[in-house]
């Protein structure tokens, strides 16, 4: 299917467009693994910040307190808590999510997956990433005004975002880093929709693709339309701000003409909602590869779950509403958001049978990657549940913007997509860097990372039906909240050691990248396109390129003779005698 | 010890319920919750039996030789369909009724001024307090008889209660954990919500939409009372409001037209 354009680059020869200004993808990958992994490293201090002030409040933070907050002798005061679970959000979905789900793995796995030599436009990889790098030091510049950044939560919700509520630069420079973010995504997401149809290797049709290439490819094909009309959103938000305008202005404050502030909130969740799926697709896709392939036999019903991926990211389209019942839309339109958020369950229970109709009869090895996708079942399991609550008019009348909320979508998208990251991480680490990682430490981070998160997100569960609101400074002033301080300690302590947790992992990358035992071709022996090659691959990935005669999970064939369990997809499928 | 972690852990599940429910129909809201729990407690054991038994019969060590199947065939596409079907009718689509039944018999409901006995309320919200608006003698609003009063609530109980609730600055959140109601009060419109409480006693009320730095103050009491003790307050208050109301005071003047 290679109707592209494919042709050997001359490799680069100065530092410069080696590593700085490269077109090669995967220096971009590893680019973005970088700029992700600080911000994650960032957006994890700021949750520890807040999760201090919820439990300890008034107390001062230990170590780094008193040099974050002089004036207030080292405790997080009300405004700079505001900003930093509005940073907090920013950060996690489009600074160290997106870049490492999306710019990383997208970037590194698309090419090599699919037999191509680079991205359908390298050029604009290469301004896909300094686009986002610009952004983020926007984003963290105006953590230093002296009003400080942003802080009416990452949803933005007019009229707190515009002057009203938020005098002071952050909140400008806030869209101004999230223009920034949307140029550089629609710039990836075009690349990668364009590389996928067009540089897929001869005779790799779409159900040859690996699943992860599925979920890049659709989660890019949801980039390409929603995150331009977050772009449009939050022009009108600066124009609203700067400009005198008054489209989301209303109330005592809008002399100058009516706006409506609700407009802002369905420009937002017609992005927002497919961006839970932009984020999640690809660790739904990376998982089931992995289960497959650790599992040692093909992936159960791979068609199947490529196309209920696809009917999910059709329908992620068509129920943002739901996050808006308590604004009181149109009972008809309550009703329609309400039954077509339900209807995302179809595909969702079709995937979750296929992932473990894979693991069913397998052999399973529990790799470090294996564990961290068999995590994801886990807590997407339980993320995936208490959807229901929600989705539902009258019980998320109760638990709208409360903690349930919270817990639910970090289990969706920080602990599942975070699990899938590791795994992604974990199994194409020697691909990446051609050297193998620590896989006793990787299982201590794996257990490490597992059962904190679960005591942090299932108490935020539990302190959510307890009826403690969101994004409250001091949740005791209430006195009925009381009673929630013991659960909310071990969600703090939980998430301290969750944190302590990951130094490990930070241990183990840096170790194995200098250190570690080298990699050889194929160190998991799965038979996808980017085993076939050196590890790391040379500067145009393929120096033949392959020709895809199999599917990407032939794991377990009976009928293979070779000593191998597994095939190639560029071998003929070994039949057995008919 | 097992038994004393038993016990720790039991006491917290308690501790996590929502306050007591004071209302006639927040019971609904409970209820759907408990049912839609129940099932997903349901789904999420078949997914774990799934994934530890699964990951302990099939391990490496235990099997070998794995099953080469694609999961295309007839049978396996059945069940996997089955079980996507069986989801959908057994938890969503019901749910769904359910809820949808709740809001049309109840929650969407409005009570009518005109055919039963309602007390009416304006609740104006801003950075950061709650006011709240009583009609007064002459049952108008915006007149220099209302009763008005910030972050007290005082309804009677047994009486449907209906606000008419707007924001003057920002979007917050009217959220009422007792009754498990809550509503954004959003500037430039006018959202409502009922209740009928059914237990004298003081509750909390919430601003649970983030509205900047002291949105954890924005906080107001409710009083419930007996019919009795209401009609005694309001009648205080209506005394107080006649001899105090200014008709110059901007801060008393936000009152509007009750209209629908």
């Amino acid at each position: 299917m290679s109707g592209g354009y494919n042709e050997i680059h001359p490799e680069p020869t100065t530092f410069w467009s080696k590593y700085i200004i490269s077109f090669d993808h995967k220096v971009i990958a590893k680019q973005f693994m970088w700029y992700g992994i600080f911000f994650l490293g960032l957006g994890g201090m700021m949750a520890l910040l807040i999760r201090w002030t919820l439990t300890y409040p008034g107390q001062p933070f230990p170590i780094i307190g008193n040099l974050l907050f002089p004036h207030s002798a080292g405790v997080v005061p009300p405004d700079s808590y505001a900003m930093l679970f509005t940073m907090h959000g920013t950060i996690m979905i489009f600074y160290a999510i997106t870049p490492l789900l999306i710019g990383a793995f997208g970037n590194y796995c698309i090419p090599l997956m699919i037999g191509a030599r680079d991205m359908a436009f390298p050029m604009l990889n290469m301004l896909s990433f300094w686009f986002a790098f610009l952004s983020g030091i926007v984003l963290v510049a105006s953590l230093l005004l002296p009003l400080g950044a942003a802080a009416g939560g990452w949803t933005s919700y007019p009229t707190l975002s515009t002057m009203i509520g938020s005098p002071g630069a952050g909140q400008t420079l806030w869209c101004v880093a999230i223009f920034l973010f949307g140029v550089s995504s629609t710039m990836g997401a075009v690349n990668y929709v364009t590389t996928v149809i067009t540089l897929r290797a001869p005779g790799m049709g779409y159900f040859d693709m690996p699943l992860t290439i599925w979920g890049l490819w659709l989660t890019a094909i949801l980039n390409a339309i929603f995150v331009p009309v977050l772009g449009a959103g939050v022009i009108l938000l600066t124009m609203d701000r700067v400009m005198g305008t008054t489209f989301f202005l209303a109330g005592a404050s809008a002399t100058s003409g009516s706006g409506d502030p609700v407009l802002f909130q369905h420009v937002f969740w017609i992005f927002g909602h497919p961006e839970v799926y932009i984020l999640i697709l690809p660790a739904w896709g990376i998982v089931s590869d992995l289960l497959s392939f650790f599992s040692r036999k093909p992936a159960f019903g791979a068609k199947s779950t490529a196309l209920a991926m696809t009917a999910v990211t059709i329908l992620s389209t068509l129920v943002y509403g739901h996050h808006m019942f308590t604004t009181q839309m149109s009972p008809l339109l309550t009703q329609s958001f309400m039954t077509l958020t339900m209807t995302i369950s179809i595909p969702s229970a079709i995937f979750f049978a296929n992932w473990l109709g894979t693991i069913w009869k397998g052999s399973i090895r529990f790799d470090s990657p294996m564990l961290f996708s068999l995590g994801v079942v886990f807590v997407f399991g339980l993320g995936g549940l208490t959807g229901l609550h929600l989705g539902t008019v009258s019980t998320d009348i109760y638990l709208h913007d409360t903690y349930f909320v919270v817990g639910h979508f970090h289990y969706t998208m920080a602990a599942s997509v975070l699990l899938g990251g590791y795994a992604g991480l974990y199994f194409w680490f020697p691909k990446m860097f051609g050297r193998m990682m620590n896989e006793t430490l990787a299982k201590i981070h794996f257990w490490g990372t597992m059962i904190p998160l679960n005591g942090i997100f299932f108490g935020m569960l539990m302190i959510g039906y307890g009826g403690m609101h969101r994004r409250i400074y001091n949740p005791f002033v209430y006195e009925s909240l009381q009673r929630l301080i013991p659960i909310n300690t071990l969600v703090t302590q939980s998430a301290i050691l969750m944190g302590a947790f990951q130094i490990v992992f930070v241990i183990n990358l840096i170790w194995s990248l200098y250190k570690g035992k080298k990699a050889p071709n194929n160190p998991w022996n799965v038979g996808t396109l980017e085993w076939t090659i050196p590890s790391p691959p040379v500067h145009h990935n393929y120096d033949v390129i392959p020709v895809v005669k199999c599917g990407p999970h032939e794991l377990g064939n009976p009928n293979l003779k070779n000593g191998r369990d597994f095939q190639y997809q560029t071998e003929e499928l070994v039949q057995g005698p008919a | 010890m097992d038994f004393l972690q038993f016990s720790v852990s039991s006491n917290w599940f308690k501790l996590s319920m929502p306050v007591e429910d004071i209302s006639t129909n927040g019971h609904l809201i409970d209820g759907l919750w408990n049912y839609t729990t129940l099932l997903g407690i349901f789904y999420f054991i078949l997914v774990c039996i799934g994934l530890f038994g699964f990951s302990y019969l099939y391990s490496h060590k235990r099997s070998k030789t794995p099953y080469y199947t694609y999961g295309n065939k007839k049978k396996h596409l059945f069940i996997t369909a089955f079980i996507g079907a069986a989801v959908f009718l057994s938890v969503d689509l019901n749910i769904t009724r359910l809820s949808n039944n709740d809001m049309l018999a109840v929650f969407w409901k409005w009570p009518d001024p005109k055919t039963e006995k309602v007390i009416r309320v304006e609740v104006m919200a801003q950075q950061w307090m709650w006011s709240f608006r009583y009609a007064g003698a002459d049952d108008l609003f915006g007149t220099a008889d209302d009763i008005v009063t910030n972050n007290d609530l005082r309804v009677p109980m047994n009486t449907k209660i209906l606000f008419h609730l707007t924001s003057k600055d920002v979007i917050h959140s009217f959220f009422v954990p007792s009754v498990r109601l809550k509503v954004d009060t959003i500037p430039g419109r006018i959202t409502r919500v009922w209740w009928d409480a059914n237990k004298a006693g003081q509750y909390d009320i919430a601003c649970a939409e983030m509205c900047g730095t002291h949105h954890y103050l924005m906080k107001a009491s409710l009083t419930v009372y007996t019919e009795e003790d209401f009609n005694k307050w309001l009648n205080a208050s209506q005394t107080i409001a006649m001899t105090t109301n200014n008709p110059e005071d901007k801060n008393l003047a936000w009152g509007w037209k009750w209209e629908y």
